[in-house]
């Protein structure tokens, strides 16, 4: 069967190749655009590129972007474009390095984002659960939280005068991007509402900690004198407003948005404290702010997350995209001639996938794809390092045997078919699916995922003959009824690209991500 | 919050200098008035200075606060209430903490470990890129010197349906084996110095098998399901398009090259992954001449088996003038594809009555002896131990009728199998006699076979074999001349679900941080940790240590009360949601370990045939067999 190739690389049968002049390897095999790919592959990857040193860091996590994840993001975003879709690449596939990442927490096999990201951003591994401090905490007891706190490769950069900068399609308080900032017993308690009623009052909620995450900084580390986060863009107003319906921003879901009870406004507060930042809460907003001139720009698109890409049109009164939120940090933060460090977290692509819908875990990891593709575009090589991995994978399978091209969302269809394969039970099943999870749903052209946890979940096989699972609002088949599908245990890949890119080596330990920065930019002086 | 740095002083002082109402220069004189009333004392501008130390919140690093204000009282003291304007002059702040602060992290054994590996990354890249000798001033861009051809053994390992996940379960069960919590082990390959990532599918199949995955690897080029060193070209199963879309593998060209060559598998040496190292078929199962159509036999095609004896003529036959000396090393199970279907042809461990399937009346067996009267064949774990590789220059072994037990079922073999990492040992052994150096492919075919049977203890055992199969060739081998590779054909959909505890047994049920007993899913039963989507589902065979026990029950869908159930026992299947009569494979990446010359290339996210070209560039095994045709 032949089969076009269809990438454009494809089309450039390079030098390399000239050095076998086949007398052994027959000219149908080394005129074949599967051995020519090969061989410029190769003869990139004898361009070595020996700068260590980096002026700028950006890290991309794909919360909950394991393998499988990506192999399936990747050939559905070839087939959007027409293509049969294995054969293409997500834009950080390119990248010339990569490391395979043991994910588990120090006391959990199957890990969390809390504990994943402090590893990443802190260089230890720590507990399940607990943010920017090491394993010596008991989570949920303030008491345990000082002296066990750890400095953030954010704080280091912060401290050595780059710009900084976070941005996520979760709330901005929610686990991965608090790992940049704060230091909590507890993921969960993102503003003080969600602080148990005693025994936690010497601590702050996370919320808090990032308006005050300069004057914190500073207390810390005596001497220091920083001029704190130039960029924080996501959702989770809830926890920044007080929980007074007069507080509510023009886009409010809930009749009251804040969730605070000490009556603290934590945008005015930030405002005040940053006479010259520009705070925004929608699309109009974000719109607004000229990168270049602004120095100092902090966005809360929603009362919780952000919408799923798939379904931000839905939003009230209209929210960036992952790669708009990007692209407007870089501009913000390449004013500085320092460098910047920025942390970008597509959130949702785990919610997605705990909803157990491939299509919105799927859709957002593609978003993030053009994230990193945005920021590749507008750094250089020569001085920023670029790394693109996840926390953890989720319990995600792309099963056998469709054929090349099978939509990755539809029913299997075996190779030389054109009818869905069917199981022992004589029903068909789809190439994707999960292993445990709310199960089977279709809601149809829905684009929220989060719809269905309006009902129990739901065990087991379907007849899905006339059900058609590509649509948005198709939820897979789980073995296992769980109200939430879990994370996975196997390791994640780490995708890098520019100077210290080349110490993103084989297997290793998740907290290693946090020394590559480390070398990259020389934060911690031993 | 502090207003001016210490760098803008100079601006400060001007100012502070006006409010102090100091001289400029004279104007013109004008015309004298009139003498005017005396005035009332003036009032004078006064300015306070503070010094502020490192901590405080205006000036975190120090400082000097500078207060003015006109002295209404006249009491010649700035009062609080006098001051019109407060400036700050602060220090610089500092922009590195001192390592007595960053203590918590330092002394941290995490961070001190991934700190080290971190600071020898960087060797580890010139070195493996050639730029070693220049260390500290390596240029900043180079090509990569010295590489090409530095390679002088080539072993590459492929774990098949070794998953991304089957990894990280065996490194945990390896672990756990050994009385640890797991998680923080390692399999011997993942101490290579290089991982990348393989896209698998075939050029017609999204989620692909081992012919066309093999195939790519060994050939360069993808081509199509369930078929053998043929391009894309082929209609698989078809004789007549063989012909002219033959590919010419790393193992052919190393041999031609003049290096000595070995194929080890636990499964058939006839199955899909060793025969794509050798043979050229329309399909991968006609294994022997009973299993190919009849019209196939009579356009000329070979069975796979046959291939594999006659490989020396095979190859002297496509290149005119050439002359090679054969396979030296062939060890693995499928006996019955070599054999007359005589039971006078029986082996002394045959499980069929008659062990043989070949209708052709040939044993191919006695056939490679007189053409290889030098050679060793032997078929039992006696006849292995006997073998003297110090003067044994060839082994053909064949320790079972189908394909070799399963690691954890091998005790129970009639006679006797080697183990994985015991061929491999021998392997080299035999192999490393020649100067030209060796090409080894050792493939664990079982993992594959257990995951099909839906039995994750199978799997997980084999891959910790294979392990140990690495091992011993890393060990008997130098880093500084061998490229080892060690990869998957393609994965399983083989799970890894949340949220066990640390140190939770992997085949157990799920028991959560900080809990004793298993938690229960939303129909109030217990679940494992690790699963499948699909495939026979649910059985417990107690201590069958036989995957394929399995294969006389009929699938089961869904989810079974496992209470009272020793899910870590080697006889327990896990669940499966869809119920198929073999598990399936996965179409996502999957992970390519590496170490030694050109390990480097393994990196980022390639296809799959990429592998061979990693192996031809670092062992130069193309141009060095086309100058033996020269």
């Amino acid at each position: 069967m032949k089969i076009n190739w269809t990438t454009s690389v494809g089309a450039i049968a390079l030098a390399v190749s000239s050095v076998l002049h086949a007398d052994v390897l027959p000219d149908y095999q080394t005129d074949s655009p599967w051995f020519t790919d090969a061989q410029t592959n190769i003869a990139a990857k004898l361009d070595t590129n020996n700068v260590f040193k980096a002026k700028n860091v950006i890290l991309f996590v794909g919360d909950g972007m394991g393998i499988s994840t990506l192999t399936a993001a990747r050939i559905l975003h070839g087939q959007m474009q027409g293509n049969d879709g294995e054969e293409g690449l997500l834009s950080f596939e390119s990248f010339p390095h990569t490391a395979l990442v043991k994910t588990y927490n120090v006391d959990s096999q199957t890990p969390d984002s809390a504990g994943t990201m402090t590893a990443m951003m802190s260089g230890l591994k720590t507990d399940v659960g607990v943010i920017g401090v090491d394993e010596n905490i008991s989570r949920g007891d303030c008491s345990t939280v000082a002296g066990n706190e750890v400095i953030t490769a954010l704080e280091l950069a912060e401290i050595k005068g780059l710009s900084t900068g976070i941005v996520t399609t979760a709330r901005i308080t929610h686990a991965t991007p608090a790992a940049t900032y704060a230091k909590s017993a507890d993921r969960d308690w993102e503003d003080n509402s969600d602080m148990p009623a005693t025994g936690a009052e010497n601590c702050e909620d996370i919320a808090s900690q990032l308006v005050n995450f300069e004057q914190n900084l500073e207390h810390r580390y005596i001497g220091v004198d920083v001029d704190g986060l130039e960029v924080a863009m996501g959702g989770g107003r809830r926890h920044f407003l007080p929980k007074d319906a007069a507080f509510n921003s023009a886009d409010a879901v809930s009749e009251v948005e804040g969730d605070r009870t000490d009556s603290r406004d934590l945008t005015a507060e930030w405002q005040a404290h940053y006479p010259n930042g520009v705070y925004v809460m929608d699309q109009t907003g974000f719109d607004a702010i000229d990168g270049n001139t602004t120095e100092r720009v902090f966005g809360l698109f929603n009362e919780s997350h952000m919408q799923y890409e798939a379904d931000r049109e839905n939003d009230i009164s209209g929210e960036p995209s992952l790669s708009e939120m990007t692209e407007k940090a870089i501009d913000v933060l390449d004013n500085n001639q320092k460098g910047f460090f920025l942390m970008v977290e597509s959130g949702r692509i785990d919610h997605g996938h705990h909803a157990g819908s491939a299509y919105n875990a799927l859709t957002d990891a593609i978003e993030l794809s053009k994230a990193v593709e945005k920021a590749k575009a507008m750094t250089s090589d020569e001085d920023t390092l670029i790394l693109v991995t996840a926390d953890h994978g989720h319990v995600f399978t792309i099963a056998g045997y469709p054929k090349r091209g099978n939509p990755i969302l539809g029913k299997v269809v075996s190779v030389g078919a054109t009818e869905p394969a069917l199981a022992a039970d004589g029903m068909p099943y789809t190439t994707l699916g999960y292993m445990n999870g709310p199960g089977y749903r279709d809601l149809g052209t829905e684009t929220d995922a989060d719809e269905v946890y309006t009902s129990a979940a739901v065990a087991g096989r379907q007849d899905i003959s006339n059900v058609d699972t590509t649509t948005s609002g198709y939820h897979q088949e789980t073995l296992v009824p769980l109200s939430s599908e879990t994370h996975s245990g196997e390791d994640v890949a780490l995708h890098a690209s520019g100077p210290g890119a080349q110490l993103v080596q084989g297997a290793v330990e998740q907290n290693t991500v946090f020394h590559i920065i480390n070398q990259a930019l020389d934060l911690v002086k031993e | 919050m502090k207003i001016f740095k210490l760098s803008k002083l100079a601006t400060v002082l001007p100012l502070v200098c006006i409010l102090a109402a100091c001289n400029g220069d004279d104007g013109e004189n004008g015309a004298t008035g009139p003498a005017g009333t005396d005035g009332a004392p003036g009032i004078n501008s006064l300015i306070s200075q503070t010094a502020l130390p490192v901590g405080n919140a205006d000036c975190p690093n120090s400082g000097v606060k500078l207060e003015s204000g006109l002295d209404a009282n006249s009491d010649g003291v700035l009062d609080a209430s006098e001051v019109s304007q407060t400036e700050f002059v602060c220090a610089t702040g500092m922009t590195e903490v001192s390592s007595a602060q960053l203590l918590t992290s330092l002394q941290n054994t995490w961070f001190q470990e991934a700190s080290a590996e971190i600071a020898a990354a960087r060797q580890v890249w010139l070195e493996a890129t050639g730029s070693a000798a220049a260390k500290a001033d390596a240029p900043e861009l180079a090509k990569a010197s010295g590489i090409k051809g530095k390679a002088k053994n080539v072993i590459l390992f492929v774990g098949d349906g070794m998953g991304i996940s089957t990894v990280t379960a065996s490194r945990i069960l390896e672990g756990q084996m050994r009385g640890e919590l797991g998680e923080e082990n390692q399999l011997s390959f993942e101490t290579m110095p290089f991982a990348g990532l393989a896209k698998t599918y075939n050029v017609d199949s999204q989620t692909p098998d081992s012919a066309g995955t093999m195939t790519a690897m060994m050939s360069g080029v993808k081509t199509d399901v369930g078929v053998i060193g043929v391009s894309e070209e082929i209609e698989r199963g078809d004789c007549s398009t063989v012909a002219g879309n033959e590919l010419i593998t790393s193992l052919e060209l190393a041999e031609i090259a003049g290096k000595s060559t070995g194929i080890i598998s636990t499964a058939r040496i006839t199955h899909a992954t060793p025969a794509a190292t050798y043979a050229k078929s329309a399909d991968r199962n006609w294994e022997d001449i009973s299993d190919m159509p009849e019209s196939a036999v009579t356009a000329g095609c070979k069975d796979i088996a046959d291939q594999l004896v006659n490989f020396e003529a095979n190859l002297e036959a496509r290149f005119a003038g050439l002359d090679v000396d054969g396979i030296e090393v062939v060890m693995g199970g499928g006996r019955r594809h070599f054999l007359p279907k005589d039971a006078a042809a029986n082996s002394p461990d045959a499980v069929s009555e008659v062990e043989g399937d070949r209708t052709d009346g040939r044993n191919l067996v006695t056939e490679w002896q007189s053409q290889y009267p030098q050679g060793t064949y032997v078929f039992d774990e006696t006849g292995f131990d006997s073998i003297n590789t110090d003067t044994t220059s060839r082994i053909f072994g064949l320790f079972n009728e189908s394909h070799m037990q399963y690691e954890a079922d091998r005790g129970n073999d009639i006679s006797g199998e080697p183990s994985i990492a015991q061929m491999t040992a021998k392997a080299i052994d035999v192999l490393d006699n020649n100067e030209a150096g060796f090409f080894l492919m050792v493939e664990s075919g079982r993992i594959d076979h257990a995951h099909h049977a839906g039995n994750a203890y199978g799997a997980l055992t084999d891959t910790i074999a294979l392990s140990e199969a690495v091992d011993q060739a890393m060990t008997m081998t130098d880093p500084s001349d061998t490229l080892i590779i060690v990869t998957a054909d393609h994965g399983h959909v083989f799970t890894i679900a949340g949220y066990p505890k640390r140190g939770n047994p992997i085949l157990g049920k799920v028991v959560s941080v900080g809990s004793t007993e298993p938690a229960l899913a939303a129909d109030d039963m217990p679940y494992t940790t690790v699963g499948y989507t699909n495939g026979l589902g649910v059985r417990d065979l107690g201590a069958e240590t036989d995957s394929d026990a399995i294969y006389a029950f009929t699938p089961v869908s869904g989810r079974a009360d496992l209470s009272n159930v020793d899910t870590t026992m080697p006889g327990y299947h896990q669940e499966a949601l869809v119920p198929l009569s073999s598990e399936t494979h996965s179409g996502e990446d999957i992970g390519i370990y590496a170490s030694g010359p050109g390990a480097f290339l393994v990196n980022g996210t390639n296809e799959q045939n990429m592998i061979f070209h990693v192996m031809d560039y670092a062992a130069d095994l193309a141009e060095q067999a086309n100058a033996k045709l020269d």
